[in-house]
């Protein structure tokens, strides 16, 4: 049995249900740092407002795993696989490219990084050619660039490449 | 007669060249935003509000609001062509308008959508325009209690009318609110959940960063699933004759037409609602109301018309809360709304006087971009073809571009590209668990206007809770509030109803 199929919807469902009430859990006693009391005299205390949110979601993921138990939601019924097997390299693959992105970003800065990140995502999903892949993934971060350095003024994360854009910034501003 | 012309100049300042330009170019792109499987409005306008930092707030808006807009007539042309709806909100336009392009008659389905469209944007604007001041004057009279208490009735919506689970829509409200509490304290000016003490926390999470997760990437991903990262289109033959038989076809959509819009406008107003529930409601009531009622579902022309006049009629709607009381009414206005409060305005009534450039010019825009995206859509529908077929292998990573960028610019921290993905993927996760996540994206952009509003009332009432439920000094908050509960409690009765009804039915 692969592993898609044994994330069954029903299994997601409760495994979510029980990290959400965990996260609620964490942010109450985030909150509780500051005081979280409230009263004429004082008013609300910093850590009011997201103690109550939270203790407010944790009751709300307790009543999600009550209806699990009970079998009172489409989900706690649903043996079928969460994400089907064809779709799972899909995702796999995109979420991994993305977090692969944004580590990259910090340290190569954002051009470089993209144009591995497209040409690796265009390969690995689209039937083009190499000339189309190149093309296409050089073109995107030199667009990228003109759109938010030269017209929004926004730079952005350019990581150990930043000297070979000295020159280009020495052409913009000059 | 001050409504006409104030409307004439709004109309005017639409036709600045700046502003025509923009809501040519946003009418353009929401077509094909609304057209892509996958991306709505909502997702056009999240991941381009970055770009309108550089241009002045009414140009912004009527960027975006043509955007929206457009997206709106665009989400037709794949639920027609490629059976896939283009956004949430033409859903219901593939009941009808995918039979229609299977038997041959896609020109029908899409002509039938355009004129539906127009129809639904005109008559909405109409009272949009009739609807607004009158609505603004009454929000004027508005202080802190009844501003907090209209925002938990903008929450107490979605759990009363938005016939999601219930747990999961009111932990999705309270995660949008406790997120929005992260950073400074408004009144203490302590920090408040740090996490790990990392200090882009500091600076709160932008509203930006949340939308464009969920419906940037979270989207994305959903998409993938679903297609796979391929598409199958229907054909269309493009010609005079087919368009004057499409056009013929619209002689027995009247009643659609009307429905479609009047009732997509109000339901456009509900802050829960929006335009997905709209247009499945008028395909609905308009199947019930129809002599041939049987055939729906098998390509009739009213069955596309009635949704499509809807989505329209209610994304205008939608703006009407919003321009007005502050309160979106659907998640892309509350990311109008953010946008807003990022180029410095203050949503409400008072921006109908101190600011009439931006609102009326906002609504002269809707007139003008009725027409544009009319034209523009029935001009360009090879152009969409085209663009339709593009796998969305392709098209994909050019997103994820957009979202990374789009999530670094406001802040320029990757901080923030961090948070954007782990809320894509979270909700990602959760919409598969029908969590829904608008609640979410609206609690975030209403969290810290609520938190002032309640803030400001406790300190008025020297603590007490009772200044919302004061029928004597403070009766429209206590009006609203009372809404609001009930609202809250409605569907706990829904189970005893059913029950009551079926034991009715079988004594």
């Amino acid at each position: 049995m692969s592993i898609t199929n044994k994330i069954t919807v029903k299994r997601a469902e409760i495994a979510v249900a029980v990290i959400l009430a965990l996260c609620s859990i964490a942010l109450m006693i985030k909150s509780a740092e500051n005081r979280i009391t409230w009263n004429a005299e004082e008013n609300m205390g910093a850590g009011f407002l997201p103690f109550y949110l939270s203790l407010g979601m944790l009751i709300c993921t307790v009543l999600t795993i009550i209806k699990f138990v009970l079998k009172r939601s489409p989900q706690s019924k649903d043996n079928s696989p969460f994400i089907e097997a064809d779709a799972f390299k899909y995702i796999a693959v995109t979420i991994i490219s993305l977090v692969i992105l944004v580590l990259a970003i910090g340290y190569l800065g954002i051009y470089f990084s993209l144009i591995f990140f497209l040409a690796f995502y265009l390969r690995y999903f689209s039937s083009k050619s190499v000339l189309f892949i190149s093309v296409f993934s050089l073109i995107t971060p030199v667009l990228t660039f003109l759109f938010f350095e030269w017209l929004l003024k926004i730079p952005l994360p350019q990581g150990i490449s930043e000297p070979l854009f000295y020159p280009v910034y020495d052409f913009m501003y000059s | 007669m001050d409504v006409f012309i104030l409307l004439l100049e709004g109309i005017f300042v639409s036709f600045e060249p700046l502003n025509l330009g923009l809501l040519v170019f946003g009418c353009l792109i929401g077509l094909f935003v609304g057209a892509m499987p996958g991306l709505g409005s909502v997702n056009g306008v999240a991941i381009l509000i970055p770009i309108t930092f550089i241009i002045p707030p009414t140009a912004a808006i009527i960027f975006l609001a043509a955007v929206y807009y457009g997206a709106m007539y665009g989400g037709a042309i794949s639920s027609v062509m490629l059976g896939i709806p283009g956004a949430s909100t033409a859903v219901a336009t593939v009941f009808d308008g995918r039979p229609l392009a299977v038997k041959g008659e896609a020109m029908t389905a899409l002509t039938a959508a355009a004129v539906g469209s127009f129809v639904g944007g005109t008559v909405s604007v109409i009272l949009f325009t009739l609807f607004a001041p009158p609505l603004a004057e009454v929000a004027l009279r508005f202080n802190a209690p009844e501003t907090f208490a209209l925002m938990v009735m903008a929450f107490a919506t979605f759990v009363g009318l938005g016939g999601d689970d219930v747990p999961k829509t009111i932990f999705s409200i309270l995660i949008g609110l406790a997120l929005s509490t992260i950073g400074l304290d408004l009144i203490t000016g302590k920090p408040r959940l740090i996490f790990f003490n990392i200090p882009g926390f500091l600076h709160g999470i932008n509203f930006l960063v949340l939308a464009i997760g969920i419906y940037g990437i979270g989207e994305m991903l959903w998409t993938l699933e679903e297609t796979k990262g391929k598409v199958q289109m229907s054909k269309l033959s493009v010609n005079m004759k087919e368009v004057g038989r499409a056009f013929g076809a619209l002689k027995k959509t009247i009643m659609a037409m009307n429905i479609g819009s009047f009732l997509g406008f109000f339901v456009g107003i509900l802050p829960a609602a929006g335009a997905t529930p709209a247009s499945l409601m008028s395909y609905g009531i308009t199947k019930q109301l129809s002599k041939n009622s049987k055939e729906f579902g098998s390509g009739v022309p009213a069955g596309v018309v009635a949704p499509e006049c809807a989505n329209n009629s209610a994304s205008t709607g939608s703006m009407l809360p919003m321009l007005t009381l502050g309160i979106p009414g659907s998640p892309t206005t509350a990311i109008l709304l953010g946008g807003m409060i990022l180029w410095g305005l203050t949503p409400g009534p008072l921006l109908f006087t101190q600011e009439p450039e931006f609102v009326w010019g906002l609504i002269g825009s809707l007139y003008i971009a009725n027409f544009f995206t009319l034209v523009l859509n029935i001009a360009l529908i090879p152009a969409f073809l085209m663009v339709l077929r593009i796998p969305f292998a392709i098209l994909a990573p050019v997103i994820f571009v957009l979202c990374v960028t789009g999530g670094y610019a406001p802040t320029q921290s990757l901080h923030d590209v961090w948070l954007m993905l782990l809320f894509g993927f979270a909700g990602y996760i959760l919409r598969k668990l029908d969590y829904p996540v608008a609640p979410a994206v609206l609690s975030i952009v209403l969290g810290p206007l609520a938190e002032k509003a309640l803030r400001q009332s406790l300190i008025l009432s020297d603590g007490s809770m009772g200044i919302f439920f004061d029928m004597a000094e403070k009766p429209i908050a206590a009006i609203i509030m009372y809404i609001a509960i009930v609202l809250l409690i409605m569907p706990a009765f829904g189970p005893l109803y059913r029950k009551f009804f079926k034991k009715a039915q079988t004594t």
